[in-house]
Formats: structure tokens, C-alpha cells, sequence
């Protein structure tokens, strides 16, 4: 088959896969609250904590654990310092004190003060030689008092140690934790790395590919020339496991794990009647249409590729929930035909639409197939990432002890009574509703250029596991970069790649939306961007208008 | 339904008529078990489209209110006629649709109760006024805006069977009373 053939000489993109910042990670939102500082006697340091976390709740919302609870004379940062000395009364010589800082939320002033007397400085029992300065003088010791000193903290932990750092000089000792859940502001590390890890091997054939796709759609003058790949993670583990064992490259069988393909169809779409942009210039390749933008002729975001991608998904679920005999809602006629009216699928989307499943055609032309099928899904097993939008607070190492989805019945069952029952280790690609298959949850999506902002808010939507594109296809009108190309740092910058810095400046003016993960919106996902090697970003495509993806 | 005096409706009370029929939508798609949002599109003082929330049927999360709408209008219309066509919609549009009724140059939107988990009009982002190679469209919320929480309200006290893992929602009781007339819609989507 043509199709077959081309994936087979499809040649992978070269270069690496990098995440996209979130927005708050670009542009740090440095929020600070107020605090106070009250000096203690160091003996009483742990009582003092009690104290505080019994009589004053902490806000679970607001964690705080980047502030260090306590600070020596010596760590004060020098503002702070030299505040609290021209304030305070000197103590007495041979008290041993620490710092302890009251975060927000702040109890009533009087309360704090009256809980904290007991522990002040003057009324420690046992004074502790030691390099407390001389000139001190004596104080009262039975006339217990807490100063308090207001001072600012920032709210949220650092995103660095650079950060940390300089908190800790010009407010309060800060501590930076890379493994710390960086709430909702950016994805948790080791979430992004595995993620990473797994995307790594083949989203060079995946963008390949959709290039491909996006090629098709271009030529067949249906659209412009974006395309879509939508792959399942949980087939790629599996292929990954079963040819490492069988001592196979691992990425041999990259296509295995594509659910469906798509590319961009906005001139298909025929309106009052009237024929379409595509009918109109039949024959012609790309679709003159396609060279300004005007929004008359533009089609519509349902007809871009990431879009056309997902009801592809949804579609082969509800034409395969119906033959599953899923009854109810799914087979009523509705009378608002809302149906999304899409074009004939092309070459290559039938082919990954509704390809034979592995072991029921005879001509597989990939010989590394190992004894029992790859594709043998056990869905029993949970995706590691499925926890991912699920609950953004959970910490993910914790969830994944507890999958959030059921465990679908195995697939053989299924398939017992299928039209192929030689096959019984295969099963769709793409798992029915009945299976527990829901929207596009766990799914990466590869595409050719950045989607729209409407498709960006589609893939979330859709709950993407992950989202992929190369930096090449990015565009002013897209939706998830979060800030302009920088060049390569400076001991790694070659003239050429200089001026290919340079090209993006244009793009300055764009919005940065970084819509793949924002704190505010309920649903997120992962985003990476595919930067090619070598000079290939400087062929950009100069002479595109700007459009929606 | 209960007219609100709100200061659009009472300029002209084609709104308000409008947004009811939105509502009516939003009521279908309640007996339909989808999302209750509805939508209708306005041209020339006409329903073009009607909207309702088809995620569930279709299986597809992007089967808004607003693109049913809009695929019923262009079976009539070409795109152009949006330029110069309203939509009244339940809920605020989310992202997704603020960004889609941009592309299709949306003359205005009216809607119902805010989105502050998804809203792209004001309720998280402000597309329909951020500057992009579309232009932007004015917005008007608030319409009706306790009607389209309540129809809200009695869809989250169902539990939804469709999700992976329902949650019990045994003991839920259908909140009716309104603490301020600014009230927020339901927390979650």
C-alpha cells in the first residue's frame, strides 16, 4: 500500500525535545505577604513552633515550606538586620536567641505577642555564654517582652536558586527544592522528565509524520498545509518493553502507537450551498486561499487539524460503542444534526483511522514483530501520567499508587467474540467507551505548526496527556508559547544560528498564552516544542501568512 | 422566568427574549444529561443556530453550545453573515469558544453567568479583547444570570455516570438561594 510505504521511508525529524515554560515560569508573578520576625530564646525554639502551629492554623492553600522557619542573628539578610537592631533593646548579654518567623495568615497582634512572651529572650532560665555582643546591657528579666518586626516574605516558592538567593539577602532565608511541587504553576518535575523520557525516542517520526499529513492536506487543496498526529504513550511502552526484550531497536515500530492522523481541512467546508474553497479552485494545489488570510474563507476552527484529529477519535468510538451495542443515548438521531460535517477522510487518516489491527493482515512489512504482539494492551495498566489533570494538589508520586481509572475489562474478552478470533491477543488501538476509553485522556498530540488558541483550549479540553509541535511551526497566532525564541547561550552561539534568533523577533508583538498549563484553568497538560538541529529554522516558511492552526 | 431589570435587557427586551430561548436550549441539553449550556445565534433579529452542549453524545470534549450553533447557521449562511450576527449564550463562553467566536468575527456576545474555571471573555482570560489578527468583539454578561447558575446547580447534584470514576452525590441538596446578586457559578466545569 502507497501509504504504508511512505511511513516506511518517512525519515525522522532530527533535534531535541524541550519543554515549554509555563506563563508564571516565563513572567514569575513575585507575590509578597506580610510577616512578622520575633526574636527567641534558641532553648525554646521547638516549644515556640508548637505553640504557633497550635494556636494559629495554617492555610493548606498557601504552603509556605520555601520559608525557613527559624533564622540565627548571622543569616538575617542585612536589611532585616540592621532594622531589628536599631529596635530593639539590647538583650542580655548571655542569652542565646534565634529568629522566628510568623507567616501569614497573621493572628491578631495582642494574641501573637501574648503567646510568644513566655519564650522572649529576657526570661530564658539559663543563660548560655556565648558571642552575644558586650556591650548589651541588662534589661529587666521579669518584664518578659516580644518585639515583633513586620517584615515582607514571598508567597510562592522560587523557581531557582538565584531566586532563592535573593530572598534570602533582601527578605528572609528562602530555601529552593527542585523536587518541590511547584503547585500549579508548573508541572512537577519528575512528571515533565518522565514525560519527556517517553516522548523522546520517536516524536521525531511523529513530527515527521504529521508534516506528512499536513503535506496531504495542503496538496489535496482542502487546507492549509497543518497536519496532526495523535499518539497513545501506553502502546509506545509497550512496544518499548517487548522489543528491548527481544533485543529490537525500540523505535522500529514508531506507527504502531499512532491512534489517528488529521490535517487541516478549512476549505472543505461548503456554506448556504455553496460550493467550497475547495470545490471552487479543484485541482489546484495549495488552495489559492491559502495564500492571505481572510477570515471570510478561513473555514473555522472544528476544521483545523488538532480539532479534525479529536473527532476522528470520537468518532471511530461512537461508530465501534454502536457495534459494542452500548445502547441509549449514543444511537438516538438528534435533531440537531450536530454531527460534525467533515470531508472524506484522506489516504493517510483512513489508514490510521481504521488500519487492520496488528496480526490480522498477513503482509506486515515490519519483520521485528516479537512472539506475542506488542500491542497487546493490558488495560489493566494504569498510565503513570493519568494522574496528571486529575487533581493538580495530589502529589503525583502519591496518586499513582491509586490510578484514577477503573480498570477496564481485559481486552480479550472483547475480542472473543470480534470477527477475527484467531487474533484474540490484538485490540483496538483506540479503547471504546466500554473500555474505559474517555475523550483523548493520556493522549500526546504531535502537529506540524502551534495550534490556535481555540485549539490549544480544544486539546485541554480533550485532557491531552501531551502536546508537541516543532519550534519552526510556531505562529503569532498560536496559543501555547510562552515567550519569544532565545538565542542558544552565548558559548554555543554560531553566527548562523544568530540570525536565526533574529527571524523570530517579529513574533515579539505576539501574544504568550502558554495556554498548555495555566494555574487558573482547571484542566493542563504538558508542552514541548521540537527544536530541529542545525540550521533548518532558517527555511522557515517566510511567505505564510499568518493564520490560525 | 423573571425579568431582571438588568440595564441590556431593559434598553431592549430582544435581549432578554433571546437569551430565554438560550435557556431553553440549556434546559434540552439538561434532559439530554449534557452540560446545561445553551446557545442561539441572532441575525437580523432571527434564530439562526441553536446551540446545546454535546460532549457526552459525541464523545468528542469540543462539542460546545457555540459550535453547534454555528455549524446549524452555516448550513444558511455564509461565514461572512457572523460579522453582522449576536450570540446569547447561558454561560460564559470558555476559551475555546471565546477564541473561535473571534475567528468567525462574532459581531457581539451576551451571556448569562460568568466561567471563572474555563472563561475566555473575562472569567480567566480576556480573548475577546486581547489584540490578535482578529478583531475584538464586545461583551455583555449577566443576563439572566440565576437562571443559567441554577440550571448549572441542577446538573452537578446528578452524578455523572459517564465520567471514569463518579462521585457519590447522594446526600446533595439543590442549593436555590443566592447569597448576593454577584454570585460566581458553580466552582466546578
Amino acid at each position: 500500500m502507497d501509504v504504508e510505504r511512505t511511513i516506511r521511508a518517512l525519515k525522522p525529524l532530527d533535534g531535541q525535545v524541550v519543554p515549554i515554560r509555563t506563563v508564571q515560569e516565563t513572567r514569575p508573578q513575585e507575590e509578597f505577604g506580610d510577616a512578622f520576625v520575633a526574636e527567641v530564646n534558641v532553648k525554646s525554639a521547638s516549644k515556640v513552633i508548637k505553640a504557633i502551629d497550635t494556636a494559629f492554623p495554617k492555610d493548606p492553600s498557601l504552603p509556605l515550606s520555601h520559608l525557613r522557619r527559624f533564622a540565627k542573628r548571622e543569616m538575617l539578610p542585612p536589611p532585616l538586620k540592621a532594622a531589628i537592631e536599631s529596635q530593639s533593646v539590647p538583650l542580655a548579654a548571655q542569652t542565646q536567641t534565634i529568629f522566628v518567623l510568623i507567616s501569614p495568615p497573621l493572628p491578631d497582634i495582642t494574641t501573637l505577642k501574648a503567646l510568644l512572651a513566655p519564650f522572649a529572650p529576657n526570661t530564658a532560665p539559663a543563660p548560655i555564654t556565648n558571642e552575644v555582643p558586650e556591650e548589651a546591657s541588662h534589661s529587666d528579666p521579669l518584664t518578659p517582652n516580644i518585639q515583633l518586626h513586620p517584615i515582607k516574605i514571598p508567597v510562592c516558592p522560587p523557581f531557582n536558586t538565584t531566586q532563592a538567593e535573593t530572598w534570602t539577602k533582601t527578605l528572609w532565608p528562602v530555601v529552593f527544592n527542585p523536587a518541590a511541587p511547584r503547585s500549579t504553576v508548573a508541572p512537577p518535575p519528575q512528571t515533565l522528565k518522565r514525560a519527556q523520557e517517553s516522548i523522546e525516542p520517536r516524536a521525531g517520526y511523529y513530527l515527521s509524520l504529521a508534516r506528512k499529513v499536513a503535506e496531504e492536506a495542503e496538496q489535496s487543496g482542502l487546507g492549509r498545509g497543518v497536519g496532526a498526529v495523535i499518539v497513545d504513550p501506553a502502546i509506545e511502552e509497550k512496544i518499548t518493553e517487548a522489543d528491548y526484550g527481544a533485543g529490537y531497536d525500540t523505535t522500529a515500530e514508531w506507527d504502531e502507537a499512532v491512534l489517528a492522523v488529521a490535517g487541516d481541512a478549512r476549505y472543505s467546508r461548503s456554506e448556504a450551498g455553496a460550493p467550497s474553497q475547495a470545490q471552487l479552485h479543484a485541482g489546484v494545489s495549495p488552495n489559492p486561499a491559502s495564500k492571505t488570510y481572510n477570515a471570510d474563507i478561513e473555514g473555522g476552527p472544528e476544521l483545523h487539524a488538532l480539532m479534525r484529529a479529536v473527532e476522528l477519535v470520537a468518532r471511530w468510538r461512537r461508530e465501534h460503542d454502536r457495534l459494542d451495542g452500548v445502547p441509549a443515548s449514543t444511537t438516538t438521531t438528534d435533531p440537531l444534526k450536530s454531527e460534525l460535517e467533515q470531508p472524506e477522510l484522506s489516504a493517510f487518516e483512513s489508514y490510521f483511522l481504521y488500519r487492520p489491527r496488528p496480526g490480522t493482515s498477513a503482509n506486515v512489512s515490519n519483520p521485528p514483530q516479537s512472539p506475542s504482539s506488542p500491542l497487546k494492551r493490558k488495560h489493566n495498566d494504569s498510565n503513570p501520567e493519568s494522574d496528571l489533570t486529575i487533581d493538580p494538589s495530589t502529589d503525583s508520586s502519591k496518586s499513582q499508587l491509586h490510578p484514577p481509572l477503573p480498570a477496564p475489562p481485559p481486552s480479550t474478552v472483547l475480542l472473543a467474540d470480534s470477527s477475527t478470533p484467531a487474533t484474540t491477543l490484538a485490540a483496538p488501538r483506540i479503547r471504546t467507551r466500554s473500555q474505559g476509553g474517555y475523550l483523548c485522556t493520556d493522549l500526546d498530540v504531535y502537529l506540524s505548526h502551534e495550534p490556535c488558541l481555540c485549539c490549544s483550549m480544544g486539546m485541554l479540553l480533550s485532557r491531552f496527556r501531551s502536546v508537541i509541535f516543532p519550534r519552526r511551526g510556531r505562529l503569532e497566532s498560536g496559543g501555547l508559547s510562552s515567550e519569544p525564541v532565545v538565542g542558544p547561550v552565548p558559548d554555543e552561539l554560531e553566527p548562523a544560528a544568530e540570525a536565526d534568533a533574529s527571524a523570530f523577533d517579529g513574533q515579539d508583538e505576539r501574544g504568550y498564552y502558554g495556554l498548555h498549563w495555566r494555574k487558573e484553568l482547571n484542566w493542563r497538560a504538558l508542552g514541548f516544542e521540537f527544536v530541529e538541529d542545525g540550521n533548518v529554522e532558517m527555511r522557515s516558511e517566510a511567505v505564510m501568512p499568518v493564520f490560525h492552526a | 422566568m423573571e425579568f431582571k431589570g438588568d440595564a441590556v435587557v431593559a434598553e431592549d427586551s430582544r435581549h432578554g427574549y433571546f437569551m430565554k430561548q438560550a435557556l431553553l436550549m440549556g434546559e434540552k441539553a439538561l434532559q439530554s444529561g449534557e452540560t446545561p449550556v445553551g446557545c442561539v445565534l441572532v441575525h437580523k433579529d432571527e434564530i439562526v443556530g441553536l446551540g446545546m452542549n454535546d460532549t457526552n453524545r459525541s464523545m468528542n470534549g469540543t462539542r460546545h453550545a457555540e459550535f453547534i450553533a454555528i455549524a446549524e447557521m452555516l448550513q444558511s449562511y455564509p461565514r461572512s453573515a457572523l460579522q453582522s450576527t449576536d450570540l446569547y449564550v447561558t454561560v460564559e463562553p470558555c476559551v475555546m469558544c471565546a477564541s473561535a467566536l473571534k475567528q468567525y468575527r462574532i459581531r457581539s456576545v451576551y451571556f448569562g453567568c460568568a466561567n471563572d474555571r474555563f472563561g475566555g471573555t473575562g472569567g480567566v482570560l480576556s480573548l475577546h479583547s486581547d489584540s490578535s489578527i482578529d478583531p475584538s468583539y464586545p461583551v455583555y454578561g449577566g443576563l439572566f444570570e440565576k437562571e443559567a447558575i441554577m440550571l448549572l446547580r441542577r446538573f452537578y447534584i446528578q452524578e455523572n455516570e459517564k465520567a471514569p470514576n463518579p462521585r457519590p452525590k447522594k446526600n446533595r441538596e439543590l442549593n436555590t438561594r443566592f447569597e448576593n446578586d454577584n454570585e460566581e457559578a458553580p466552582t466546578t466545569w
